[in-house]
């Protein structure tokens, strides 16, 4: 199987003031293509800013990330904006979808700016949302919608972009457990048929299940 | 599709939006009923000015105007009836206004005050001097031995409608000379100095007094404003010792001065009005763009630019710009057209001691003016308002609820 993100030796840390918290000490691991990875462990383990540095919404500051031929270390801003909008889909804990649009233009929105073409936009856009099980709520804004059906939303945001990958931190922690059952389902489900590969973190036994490897980190620590 | 967000994103939060269109509304409109409003004080200062005592301009042999003499009726123009044959064939020309100047003693057999007499073409003057503001009596017209005082002079003569005047004067060979005229009209052009000091006689009863026919100056009333070139070119044209000096240079004191000292407040108070726009819209625009720090953090992560993220903003800050600037427009107008119909009562102007009615005189290049300058400052102030946000890193962004 082909290595999608090859990790070594990050480090990070966040400084506030005088003190220094070290998130990640030396973490360094190879992510497989078309897996279904969970990284778990107590808050504060590292969990997010690993995803973050995965993901390029943090920089590096040691060690480096290999992904699809690429050093993200000393990557130029455009290098990261053409990856984070075409490789990389995002699935946030608290939805993070424009409430001014409704479902089927959210899903829409990061397609528009991708370039792909309104014929083919459409399509994609109407499959997610049936694939999603929201072709009846496409006129609905995220306000008109419950937290299910706007982490759905996402979930379809994500996948049409047809990344390589999708990051989702804690996807599934502002919903019950049934509905965070449904979505992480879905999730992998539809990813083995948009191809990509999915990185979540949770503290959720529920998403460790799905999870093809799981993931341990503590302190800042591979375990 | 960044355009129709930026619209939705108005819409969203309607009351915040309606306080940065009235923002804007209201600078624009601030700035566009001060720029009627300076154009109307000038335009009105300005007809005062042509009307009441310069005309258009005048004619003077060269280097008169601004020369001092002796005997300044050597300097007179010798042949006024071949000039105002020649001057009434140029386009244009309306009405001509020959005068003399000269200083004099009045008495009414009690007392003596000294004055500044002018010799006019009194029929001609009266129907284009309008402006002239005859308190008491009538204006100087056919009476062949009339005058007319400025109110200051006549208070110290104790002068009264229908009494007699003596003018004492010399005549240009240095001999003393009188001629009686009897009170017609008072006037009051606002200009103390003009007021405690001149008086008006009839061309001809001038000349008798100074025993010449020669004019000191033609004054002209063109058929408008602009018309004052072909004088101009005229008197270039023609190889003729004269020269022409056009109403603003001859009032230059009040008239010019008044205008440069508006116009640079007007600048001042320009800036003033847009700082606190970009002030008022930058503090509402801030607040709303730190409220959608997780919004900008989400298109960020979704590989938007940075320079697109601002144009986001920036399109909103446009948006409002142009709702706000049609607004002020559009309300400055409907009041201009209600409210203010007859002007606004102003206090007297500098060197002036009576009041006069402004109209806001709105023209399209100021509401085309103006409309640029609302919609470029909301966009300025939206884009610098935009920059603190986006240049947070996107962790930070996403973290913030």
């Amino acid at each position: 199987m082909d290595t999608i993100f090859s990790c070594q030796d990050l480090t990070f840390s966040y400084s506030f003031g005088n003190v220094n918290i070290e998130a990640l000490r030396g973490v360094s691991m190879d992510f497989q293509k078309g897996k279904f990875y969970c990284l778990s462990g107590p808050s504060g383990s590292g969990k997010t800013t690993f995803l973050n540095v995965l993901g390029l919404i943090e920089d590096i500051q040691g060690g480096d990330i290999e992904f699809e031929g690429k050093r993200f270390r000393n990557l130029k801003e455009e290098d990261k904006n053409y990856i984070r909008r075409n490789q990389v889909g995002f699935i946030f804990q608290h939805f993070n979808l424009f409430p001014v649009l409704s479902a089927e233009e959210n899903i829409e929105f990061f397609l528009v700016r991708q370039g792909v073409p309104k014929k083919e936009r459409k399509d994609l856009v109407h499959k997610a949302l049936k694939d999603v099980g929201l072709w009846d709520h496409r006129d609905k804004r995220p306000l008109e919608m419950s937290g299910g059906q706007r982490q759905r939303v996402a979930v379809a945001r994500a996948l049409t972009k047809s990344p390589l990958v999708i990051i989702g931190d804690e996807p599934t922690a502002s919903l019950d457990q049934k509905t965070g059952k449904e979505i992480v389902n879905l999730l992998k489900n539809l990813s083995d048929e948009y191809g990509s590969s999915i990185i979540l973190s949770s503290h959720d036994t529920m998403v460790h299940e799905f999870a093809e490897e799981l993931v341990i980190l503590k302190d800042g620590r591979l375990t | 599709m960044l355009f129709s967000l930026a619209f939705r994103n108005l819409a969203r939060n309607f009351r915040r939006t309606l306080a940065m269109v009235l923002t804007i509304g209201i600078g624009t409109g601030a700035l566009l009923v001060f720029k009627g409003f300076n154009v109307g004080i000038m335009n009105q200062y300005r007809d005062n000015t042509i009307h009441a005592r310069y005309g258009h301009g005048q004619i003077n042999m060269k280097g008169y105007h601004n020369s001092v003499y002796e005997k300044p009726w050597k300097h007179w123009i010798e042949d006024y009836g071949s000039l105002k044959e020649n001057l009434s064939k140029v386009p244009g020309v309306k009405l001509l206004f020959p005068r003399v100047n000269f200083f004099s003693l009045l008495t009414n057999g009690e007392m003596n005050i000294s004055g500044k007499g002018q010799g006019v073409d009194g029929k001609a003057e009266f129907s284009f001097f309008n402006t002239l503001n005859i308190v008491e009596g009538k204006n100087l017209s056919n009476e062949k031995e009339g005058i007319i005082l400025g109110k200051g002079l006549a208070r110290a003569l104790n002068a009264k409608i229908g009494d007699r005047i003596t003018v004492l004067g010399s005549t240009i060979y240095g001999s003393m000379n009188a001629v009686d005229t009897y009170v017609t009209g008072i006037f009051h052009t606002g200009s103390k100095e003009f007021d405690d000091s001149v008086f008006r006689i009839q061309l001809d009863l001038a000349h008798l007094l100074l025993d010449t026919k020669k004019v000191e100056s033609v004054s002209l009333g063109m058929k408008g404003l602009g018309l004052w070139k072909n004088i101009e070119d005229f008197v270039a044209d023609n190889d003729i010792d004269l020269e022409s000096i056009p109403f603003h240079v001859l009032d230059k004191v009040y008239y010019q001065h008044s205008v440069d000292w508006l116009d640079a407040q007007f600048g001042v108070i320009q800036i003033i009005i847009l700082v606190i726009v970009i002030l008022g819209i930058f503090n509402t625009v801030s607040t709303s763009i730190l409220e959608r720090r997780q919004e900008v953090g989400n298109l960020r992560a979704n590989g938007e630019s940075r320079i697109e993220v601002l144009k986001l903003f920036s399109n909103e800050g446009f948006l409002v710009g142009v709702f706000g600037a049609i607004f002020g427009i559009v309300v400055v107008y409907g009041i201009n057209l209600s409210f203010l119909k007859d002007g606004i009562l102003m206090p007297p102007a500098p060197g002036l001691t009576r009041q006069f009615h402004v109209k806001i005189e709105l023209q399209e290049w100021m509401a085309v003016q103006t409309f640029i300058i609302g919609t470029v400052t909301s966009f300025v102030a939206t884009f610098l308002a935009s920059l603190r946000v986006i240049n947070q890193k996107i962790s930070d962004l996403l973290r913030s609820v």
